[in-house]
């Protein structure tokens, strides 16, 4: 749904939300900076500022078929997100990037490095990354060794060099956004927020597809736009969090709009995990910081066995503090990392009195339609009465 | 008259029935659940029962009651394209059929499927005081990833002491590896047996003997080496005289890439023996490496423990790692052990060979080998019957012209 926002940037950031290749992205390429894209958030987009290249997720936008990439992955198996993704790097709407990284997360989005590997959609730099499953000291000192062989890759590949000074000064970039985008989100802890849920998707979508500098700065002039706006009263019939993998589509949440309710808050892969706490910035090992951010801070991946504890809190305090009156869990099919968590998260919240929906959809954003009579139905019952 | 391989099968079947839910749960002393191989030697020597919940599981699906059990546990809501193996494991678990561990251990490896049920036995409220493990396995084959491996292994050994409040016995650990390895040694000599044309004796030795060894109540006894002696000397005696598997002629040699599974070694193999000639002479549970623990320090020890743990335990092996890394051990299986054919389950939840079936194909077109692709369940007879793919694979013979 829409809030009537009137703002250059947030248009903006609708365009670079809604495609994959965008107007900033182009500058970028024009002026002679590199893109490396990543497929999953544990890949930290600082390492890559750090670089001098703007860091980009690579994500399956407007995807309508996985194409060719069935031919990789076996339909009938693998959770649309992945296949829908490399049909888009197998369409050639990734040659734009100049290399990937591929983070290691769960089997289908470690394959994509191999099959792109093996595939005609060649790319000079593909490397990989991988995430650790488990939280603790020790698995955090692995991750800080795969992050140090990946920054040698890269300045060896790319011939720059990523000095600690450059590397503290993205953190502290990265730290801002974060902020930046946590403040965004607290708009809606009110009853009548200036922006919908659906509308906080694009922009922080937009925030992985763009250059730092410039998203802050724009993303700093739509704070204050919606600071300023005079929001019209209205009245949502439910207060609704998404959790699940990384949606980077809007539909659902314009669903959960379209019939009353409010996406309150999120935690997936393109909401609430990515804009979740903060690098230390007062150490004296910056790479150590990324790796215990990602390890030891935010763990929100179901792949690693110590996440369930902190996405169970996290969606609880999210909850509490932002009035949820239900959740949807929403995961692709043949998604068992999500799948399995979605289950865990439900009984635990059910013990709670929170009431969960479990949608299994596929990526593309017309599979929402067929799910609105059981949106609908949910919306009701967590509202107590008819729309 | 029953011969010694009859014997010999009866023998290591019935102590590998002790895998199944009842016999786990009445197994002695201080229990160690895991959600997959733990590594074997060391509950051996510290002298605690270990038992892994997807073996479990996949015990399940051997059942006469499997298809309810299925069914139930797709009820339960987990993921309905999961692994079946490990559906059922989780349907033990919500169910309250499991027995209440003392420690629990989990990993990652080797697939996500194994996340999930980590994931549920650690969060399974009432087991929220049993004390929890967490080992990190990573998708690499490398020193560095060994030694990682090792260290956490090592930890899991300390952990354990601190649970159970008794120490490690070093010297039985030492005891135990050198009979570990004197009985891989002789596993070993089996594959190496099997490559003789015809095979001598049924290649599914391997997959029993592996289990047997690794997997059951007599793990790594005495017992367990006499009876891989049994087998080898019975072996030995058929190469000498150039005897093939009794009553089969042998005409056509394939690689399953895939474990076994419960129904098909039972329902499938052995009528393609019989009525086509053609056998399994190597399937993804039977391969393995087998490096022998390296005793010469405590650190060598646990960094190979670690280097068999990421790249010799059959699941570990196949899912893991990269797909070249997965189309070599192809290679090399189908030259060692000259396979005709290679047959690939794809079984349904396997998300990495689902992941790489493109790759695999072209590989084996590129070389010439003949190449099928299943797609199927291997704990689930239903979802393509034993008479199907019975069917898909005579004419995928006959189409080859290898029948
Ligand atoms: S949705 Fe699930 S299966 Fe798909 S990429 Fe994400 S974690 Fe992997
Ligand atoms: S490796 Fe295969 S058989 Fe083992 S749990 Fe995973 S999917 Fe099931």
């Amino acid at each position: 749904m829409k809030s009537g926002i009137k703002s250059d940037s947030f248009e903006k950031f609708t365009v670079i939300a809604g495609s994959i290749m965008n107007p900033s992205v182009q500058e970028c390429k024009d002026g002679g900076r590199k893109v490396l894209g990543y497929t999953c958030s544990f890949v930290p987009e600082e390492l890559i500022i750090a670089a001098g290249m703007l860091p980009f997720r690579i994500r399956a936008t407007d995807s309508e078929s996985a194409g060719r990439a069935d031919d990789y992955f076996e339909s009938a198996n693998i959770c649309s997100l992945i296949r829908h993704t490399f049909g888009k790097v197998l369409n050639s709407e990734y040659d734009f990037i100049d290399g990937a990284i591929v983070g290691g997360g769960c089997d289908g989005n470690r394959h994509i490095l191999d099959n792109w590997e093996k595939s005609p959609a060649k790319i000079a730099f593909l490397d990989r990354l991988f995430i650790p499953h488990a939280s603790n000291n020790l698995t955090a000192e692995f991750f800080l060794g795969q992050l140090s062989g990946l920054k040698s890759r890269i300045e060896g590949y790319f011939g720059v060099t990523i000095t600690d000074e450059k590397l503290w000064s993205a953190i502290r970039l990265c730290n801002e956004v974060r902020e930046l985008q946590r403040e965004l989100y607290g708009l809606r802890l009110s009853d009548n927020p200036p922006i919908t849920g659906s509308e906080t998707v694009a922009v922080i979508v937009a925030g992985s597809s763009m250059p730092k500098e410039e998203y802050r700065d724009d993303l700093k002039k739509l704070l204050r736009e919606l600071q300023e706006v005079q929001v019209p009263e209205k009245k949502y019939s439910a207060r609704i969090m998404i959790v699940g993998p990384g949606h980077d589509d809007t539909s659902m949440s314009d669903i959960v709009e379209e019939l009353g309710g409010l996406v309150v808050n999120d935690l997936t892969c393109f909401g609430g995990k990515v804009i979740f706490g903060s690098v230390k910035e007062d150490g004296s090992d910056p790479l150590k910081a990324l790796a215990d951010y990602q390890v030891l801070t935010r763990p929100f991946c179901p792949k690693n066995l110590s996440a369930h504890p902190v996405i169970n809190k996290e969606v609880f305090d999210k909850s509490k503090e932002f009035k949820v009156d239900g959740v949807i869990g929403q995961v692709f099919l043949c998604c068992e990392t999500w799948g399995g968590e979605i289950f865990i998260l439900n009984k635990e919240l059910r013990d709670a009195g929170i009431p969960l929906l479990r949608i299994e959809r596929e990526c593309t954003a017309d599979s929402t339609g067929q799910l609105r009579t059981r949106v609908q139905a949910f919306i009701e019952t967590i509202s107590g009465g008819a729309l | 008259m029953i011969n010694v391989f009859s014997q010999l099968q009866m023998q290591a079947g019935k102590s590998l029935g002790g895998l199944c839910l009842d016999p786990q749960n009445a197994s002695p002393g201080p229990f160690v659940l895991g959600n997959g191989d733990f590594f074997i030697e060391i509950p051996a020597a510290y002298g605690c029962s270990y038992s892994d919940l997807t073996i479990t599981g996949a015990m399940g699906t051997a059942m006469p009651d499997a298809s309810e059990l299925i069914d139930k546990a797709i009820e339960t809501g987990v993921e309905s394209r999961m692994c079946t193996a490990l559906k059922v494991a989780c349907y033990y678990l919500e169910a309250g059929l499991v027995r209440k561990p003392d420690m629990i251990i989990t990993s990652n490896s080797c697939c996500d499927s194994m996340d999930t049920l980590g994931n549920l036995m650690n969060t399974y409220k009432p087991w929220a005081e049993v004390p929890k493990f967490i080992m990190d396995a990573p998708h690499s084959f490398d020193e560095e990833s060994y030694i990682y491996m090792g260290k956490q292994l090592r930890q899991a050994v300390t952990f354990m002491e601190d649970v159970f409040g008794r120490k490690m016995d070093w010297d039985r650990l030492r005891e135990v590896c050198v009979l570990s390895n004197k009985q891989d040694q002789l596993l070993l000599e089996f594959q190496e047996l099997k490559k003789a044309v015809p095979c001598p004796a049924n290649p599914d030795f391997s997959r029993l003997g592996f289990a047997y060894d690794r997997w059951t109540g007599e793990r790594i006894s005495p017992q367990i080496t006499d009876w891989l002696e049994q087998l080898i000397s019975a072996t030995e005696q058929r190469v000498k005289d150039k005897l093939g598997i009794e009553g089969i002629t042998e005409k056509v040699r394939f690689l399953w890439q895939e474990l076994a599974g419960t129904w098909p070694p039972v329902e499938l193999w052995g009528r393609l023996q019989q009525e086509l000639g053609a056998i399994v002479i190597m399937d993804y549970m039977s391969f393995g490496t087998l490096t022998p623990i390296d005793l010469t320090s405590e650190e060598a020890m646990f960094t190979s423990f670690g280097k068999r743990f990421l790249l010799e335990d059959p699941m570990n092996r196949q899912c893991l790692h990269t797909t070249d890394f997965f189309c070599n051990d192809i290679l090399q299986i189908v030259k060692d052990f000259k396979c005709d054919a290679v047959i690939i389950p794809a079984h349904i939840g396997n998300r990495d060979t689902n992941s790489r079936l493109k790759v695999v194909r072209e590989m084996c077109r590129e070389k010439g080998i003949p190449c099928l692709v299943l797609g199927m369940d291997i704990w689930d007879k239903r979802y393509m019957t034993p008479e199907t793919a019975f069917d898909r694979i005579k004419t995928f013979f006959e189409t080859t012209g290898l029948i």
